[in-house]
């Protein structure tokens, strides 16, 4: 008799919802959540949505096995998406293998760190992704079901069993689920995917493998330089893994920031110069044990400041979320890069 | 009802096979390499002290990842595999 994980289809006999719901726990497919049934049926008009997208996927580390489309899509049913919300999906996971991206140190980690996915372009409003107030919370099944899609994805086809592969220390509720939109209404400068080189016409999946958002909350500056000031002692953090890892990281701006930001002249790479700069963490703040791990790791302070990534450009700058005086610092693993994918028409 | 299996996926083609040769313990050249993690470098140190007890250890050498949270690059693991005969790794945290 085959064993089941060679099938590519399952016969599972007369189950209903909640039976299924039992079967996929204990075949270890589930996040914790309901999930709903991936029938060949309910498969096929998600592969259907996919197919002008020929390109081949690659061994999917640590488990290093090839996908196919059936068995991608059945996860993207099985976390609720729409048919239509699959091509988002799917760049999604071809972000998170490119190399740079350093999957499997990313889901092996015992970091707690999750994969963000942002999207950016048209289709936002063509999927109705929430890109404005609570845009990293409840409420959105675009949202919700198109980052669970991709967690279900890691779990089921890398292999990143929580306890076994997955060694995080102590997770993340954005391992649930970790997906937003841009902002390009309000965003005064270029939208995220036109500085990566995109065309304004593109739909894209921008993927980095970091912890939850950290809010960075200024109600009394009403200067872009007082803004900046509370961002950076946001950003100076001795327990971030970029202090020692080194790597990218997310500054979303709340539209009401980033009006205050551009009124006072900033740009994108002012904005990133000033934050490298003053996000810097002094020697004092951190332990003399540390010091010397960071050192003898290759990671040598600069005088007596420590930075928090490798250069101006590691700290990426987007717009998102809806009225309010609060923005978001979002630090990565450290090891890992910040993977844009166009959405295949 | 039949369901399409989502752990399913093919086998990846496979590399090239190396056939291993015997080690000897007692003479051979050993890489200890660290994950770059705190006290590896302290736990390997311990392991070449007790290879010491019953060999010459000249020929026992460290080597380090230079990212804890990244794969050995290929230069180091072909600079391993050309000088030593066996590798002794400190993993996890």
């Amino acid at each position: 008799m085959t064993d089941i994980a060679e099938q590519e289809v399952i016969d599972i006999g007369d189950l209903d919802v909640e039976a299924f719901n039992e079967f996929a726990t204990e075949q270890g497919w589930s996040d914790g959540m309901p999930l709903y049934v991936p029938t060949e049926e309910k498969v096929a008009k998600f592969v259907e949505r996919v197919r002008g997208d020929n390109r081949p996927f690659p061994p999917v580390p640590p488990r290093q096995i090839v996908p196919t489309l059936q068995s991608l899509a059945a996860n993207a049913v099985m976390a609720g998406c729409k048919p239509e919300y699959f091509p988002a999906v799917t760049a999604a996971m071809r972000g998170v293998l490119d190399p740079e991206y350093n999957l499997h140190g990313t889901l092996a980690t015992t970091h707690s760190c999750a994969p963000m996915v942002m999207i950016s372009g048209p289709v936002r409003k063509e999927l109705d992704i929430n890109c404005g107030s609570n845009c990293f919370g409840q409420g959105w099944r675009a949202n919700a079901t198109i980052g669970r899609a991709l967690g279900l994805m890691l779990l089921n086809i890398a292999g990143a069993k929580p306890g076994e592969m997955d060694r995080s220390t102590q997770g993340n509720p954005a391992k649930f689920t970790f997906c937003f939109g841009e902002n390009e209404e309000e965003n005064p400068w270029q939208p995220y995917h036109v500085q990566r080189g995109f065309a304004p016409t593109d739909s894209v999946v921008t993927v980095m493998s970091g912890e939850g958002p950290h809010n960075l909350n200024d109600h009394g500056s009403t200067s872009g330089i007082g803004l900046l000031t509370t961002f950076a002692g946001g950003m100076a953090n001795p327990g971030a893994n970029t202090i020692y890892g080194k790597g990218p990281m997310f500054i979303v701006i709340g539209p009401e920031h980033a009006a205050t930001l551009k009124r006072d002249g900033f740009t994108i790479e002012s904005i990133r110069e000033e934050l490298w700069t003053r996000s810097r963490v002094h020697v004092s703040r951190i332990s003399e044990e540390n010091q010397e791990t960071y050192v003898s790791t290759g990671h040598k302070p600069d005088g007596e400041w420590f930075s928090i990534g490798r250069s101006p450009q590691d700290i990426h700058i987007t717009v998102a979320g809806g009225p309010g005086k609060h923005s978001a610092f979002i630090p990565s693993f450290g090891g890992t890069t910040v993977a844009s994918v166009r959405i295949a028409p | 009802m039949r369901i399409v299996n989502p752990t399913f996926g093919l086998a990846a083609a496979a590399g090239p096979t190396v056939a291993l040769k015997p080690i000897n313990w007692a003479t051979d050249a050993i890489a200890l390499i660290s994950n770059s993690k705190p006290n590896a470098r302290e736990l390997l140190e311990g392991v070449k002290a007790k290879l010491g007890a019953f060999r010459n250890v000249d020929n026992i050498e460290f080597h380090a990842k230079n990212s804890a949270s990244q794969a050995a690059p290929k230069e180091l693991i072909q600079a391993v595999a050309g000088k030593y005969r066996a590798a002794l790794l400190a993993l996890g945290d």
